[in-house]
């Protein structure tokens, strides 16, 4: 598909509401945690890894993609699972632990998982890596259409379980894309400080596939890129490492106070620039910028209220889903410890 | 004689943020040194430390999970 | 001089005496170099030792503990920090078949001097990869020494001995316990009078936190104040709960605990771990083998069932081994 101005436009608004979700999940953060700081205080607890600076890539790359496809994020998945339409109410309604969320309150932050979209994530660096290869496998084996991506940060291209996979995608030629996500900090490790080489898209060469690097954080670029993977792997072509450089506005997760990173790394925010550019090339009036914003922020208010409104789950609701379709053994044990 | 101890100006960066002892590394009563660690203060996420500014016996006046700004006092050194 | 610690600063104090004498150490670790780890096991030791003897590492932890275990084998004794024990599942084979095996596969004639200081627990909303214990899960591998001490005290008598082990020792400590400023106020039982001066706590040898007659309550980590917290509510009711932290896995004071076991007779083992093939089956085959007659009741285990940990709240709270729990299961046992 062409980059049209509508698709442009789609970019901006869907960058809106990912931030506006980060937004509205950042001041519900301390709510309940001052004076005295404690992760599991407040109707937000736990650790919270936010995407600010982070939505060209969901935008551009989820852009590119056809609801066959299937992705995997990682312990920072907003942005990816808002462009890629997961269901808005449902996630905050997972982030605040309510009966509602996707997850019925077992997952939270880091564990969102809406098969309606094929959008799943983990919390383990890489571990992304290995299930995406295994979809498009399935895929394949399934005679159906449909790429995978792992979506990672560059931090996690350092885990063993990067090269494993990259190698049997290489062998195998599957449709699989690994959207590494340079936002130049795992936690307080510069990327030049964790990895020998200055593009992870240069490994592509050790595995037989096809690596992109985009250095502009603009959905523009990043959606070509993107479009240039899908259709190698649509093709049979194999493989992509499409290393994307990105920002990490909100620090590695809430309360990081960044004092490691020094005034020369400070890095843009995306949207007002793609909001400029937009403005600038005549795709997008001030007004309709504007009208927009307001659309995601009042969007993303609404989500807001349904997961607060939403009720917690029971207590007992604990014991279900460990097992599908239960099991006669493990019945009898919850049926006790609910006793 | 006796000297506070106070919360110092430059502890934190934002003047507009609070903090709050988390610990007192000493027993109200207890002897300290000039320059001895003597309480953990949290701000946000941040532990910071809090040193005594004169030798002699500890006087807690603040305790734990209490709202603490800059410039106050929290305790006297006597 | 003493002064009350938090169990994270009582350990960095021991790891700091030891570097400050020994260039054999050396630390290793995701975030230790600029941000001290991520629980603070090193805070200040980059800007005081250097980044060749504090070494931030990739997110690649086959590699930098693989790297603890040679570095091991050739003379240093690597301290690392490896953060959150969920972790474990990307290192595990380091674990299993290298760092715990090579000293006996050699004959006795290569030694594996390394610490692997590790975060561990829930109940603070960090769902299922972010919560585990898993200490049963390293307690099961033959020739680590596991250790969880549950206090500052511990924390720094046991670190010494951990850096002064020969072998590989695996030093657990329960997020909730140690005092890291994220965590809320510290658990007030996890603070001690510690000294200025360095000294050891032998492994091991249970503690009993608080001597009692009518029944013993096991624990580890976390466990100990929620047991001693229904030790105190158990009190009110003129029970007298005896409060026995474990605090060594491997080797485990079997002793100690029967010892307890025959005082009271009553038996509650407490556990964060999960359930079933765990430290608390353990805890109650060290009496039963011995004697099982000793016993007025059949023990009872309050653990996190086998369920992995649900990130809400209301379900988080209701499956952990908390001291309401705790202390109905003493009731049951003098009922």
């Amino acid at each position: 598909m062409a980059l049209t101005a509508e698709l442009r436009r789609s970019f901006y608004e869907k960058m809106a509401l990912s931030r506006a979700f980060d937004d509205a999940m950042i001041a519900l953060y301390w709510e309940g945690k001052l004076p005295i700081f404690s992760f599991g205080a407040g109707p937000l607890p736990g650790e919270l890894h936010c995407s600010n600076g982070a939505e060209p890539v969901g935008a551009g790359v989820c852009g590119a993609l056809g609801p066959d496809d299937m992705l995997t994020a990682d312990h920072r998945p907003h942005h990816v699972a808002v462009c890629r339409g997961v269901d808005l109410d449902r996630m905050s309604a997972e982030l605040l632990g309510k009966k509602t969320g996707l997850s019925q309150g077992k997952g939270g932050h880091m564990h969102i998982y809406d098969p309606a979209v094929n959008f799943a994530s983990s919390g383990i660096i890489a571990e992304g890596m290995a299930p995406a290869a295994g979809m498009a496998l399935a895929r394949r084996l399934q005679k159906r259409p449909g790429v995978a991506l792992a979506f990672i940060g560059e931090g996690a291209a350092n885990q063993g379980a990067f090269h494993e996979t990259l190698n049997i995608v290489g062998v195998m030629k599957l449709p699989f894309i690994v959207v590494v996500q340079d936002n130049e900090w795992g936690v307080s490790t510069s990327k030049a400080e964790s990895t020998a080489v200055e593009r992870n898209s240069d490994r592509a060469a050790g595995y037989g596939m096809a690596g992109e690097f985009v250095a502009t954080n603009d959905p523009d670029d990043i959606y070509l890129a993107a479009e240039r993977a899908v259709a190698r792997a649509r093709n049979g072509e194999g493989g992509t490492i499409l290393e994307l450089k990105t920002a990490r506005l909100a620090g590695h997760f809430m309360g990081d106070q960044q004092g490691y990173i020094p005034e020369q790394m400070k890095q843009a925010d995306p949207i007002p620039l793609y909001r400029a550019k937009l403005i600038r090339d005549g795709v997008l009036s001030e007004a309709e910028a504007d009208a927009m914003q307001s659309a995601a922020t009042e969007r993303m208010a609404k989500a807001m209220q349904f997961a607060k409104d939403s009720p917690y789950p029971d207590a007992a609701e604990a014991f279900d889903h460990v097992f599908a379709g239960g099991s006669g053994a493990f019945d009898q044990h919850k049926a006790e410890a609910r006793a | 004689m006796s000297t506070p101890v106070v919360i110092p100006a430059d502890l934190w960066d934002e003047d507009d943020k609070t903090g709050s002892i988390v610990l007192w590394l000493y027993a109200d009563g207890a002897s300290v040194k000039q320059g001895d660690l003597i309480a953990e203060v949290l701000v946000e996420k941040v532990t910071l430390e809090l040193e005594s500014p004169a030798t002699g016996t500890l006087r807690i006046q603040v305790e734990p999970e209490v709202v603490v700004n800059k410039g106050d006092t929290v305790a006297v050194i006597e | 001089m003493s002064r009350i610690l938090t169990m994270s600063r009582a350990g960095r104090e021991a790891l700091d005496w030891e570097m400050e004498r020994r260039d054999d150490i050396f630390c290793l670790g995701e975030d230790i170099y600029k941000f001290g780890g991520i629980f603070g096991t090193m805070d200040g030791f980059g800007a005081k030792y250097g980044p060749e003897r504090v070494i931030s590492t990739p997110i690649s932890e086959t590699g930098f503990i693989g790297m603890a275990a040679g570095a091991a084998m050739a003379g240093m004794h690597p301290v690392i920090d490896l953060a959150y024990i969920d972790f474990i599942g990307v290192c595990y084979n380091v674990l299993l078949n290298t760092a715990s095996k090579t000293h006996y596969m050699s004959g006795g004639a290569v030694k594996v001097p390394m610490t692997l200081l590790i975060g561990t627990g829930g109940g603070y909303n960090n769902a299922a990869q972010h919560s585990q214990c898993l200490h049963a899960t390293v307690a099961h591998i033959p020739g680590a020494k596991v250790v969880y001490p549950s206090n500052a005290h511990d924390a720094k008598g046991m670190l010494h001995t951990a850096l002064r082990d020969e072998n590989f020792v695996i030093f657990l400590t329960h997020k909730g316990t140690a005092g890291v400023g994220w965590m809320g106020t510290p658990i007030k039982t996890t603070l001690s009078e510690v000294p200025d001066e360095p000294y050891t706590v032998p492994f091991g040898q249970v503690k009993v936190y608080r001597e009692g007659s009518d029944v013993t309550i096991t624990g580890l980590g976390m466990s100990v104040h929620e047991s001693l917290k229904a030790a105190d509510e158990l009190a009110k009711e003129g029970i007298s709960a005896e409060v026995v932290d474990l605090r060594s896995l491997v080797p485990l004071d079997r002793d100690g605990i029967f010892a307890s076991v025959a005082k009271t007779g009553r038996l509650v083992v407490t556990d964060e771990d999960y359930l079933s093939y765990g430290v608390s089956g353990e805890v109650i085959a060290s009496v039963v083998e011995r004697d099982p007659t000793i016993l007025k009741k059949p023990p009872i285990r309050v653990t996190t069932p086998d369920i992995p940990i649900p990130f809400a709240r209301p379900m988080e709270q209701s499956i952990l081994p908390l001291a309401g729990r705790i202390a109905d299961a003493a009731r049951k046992q003098m009922a």
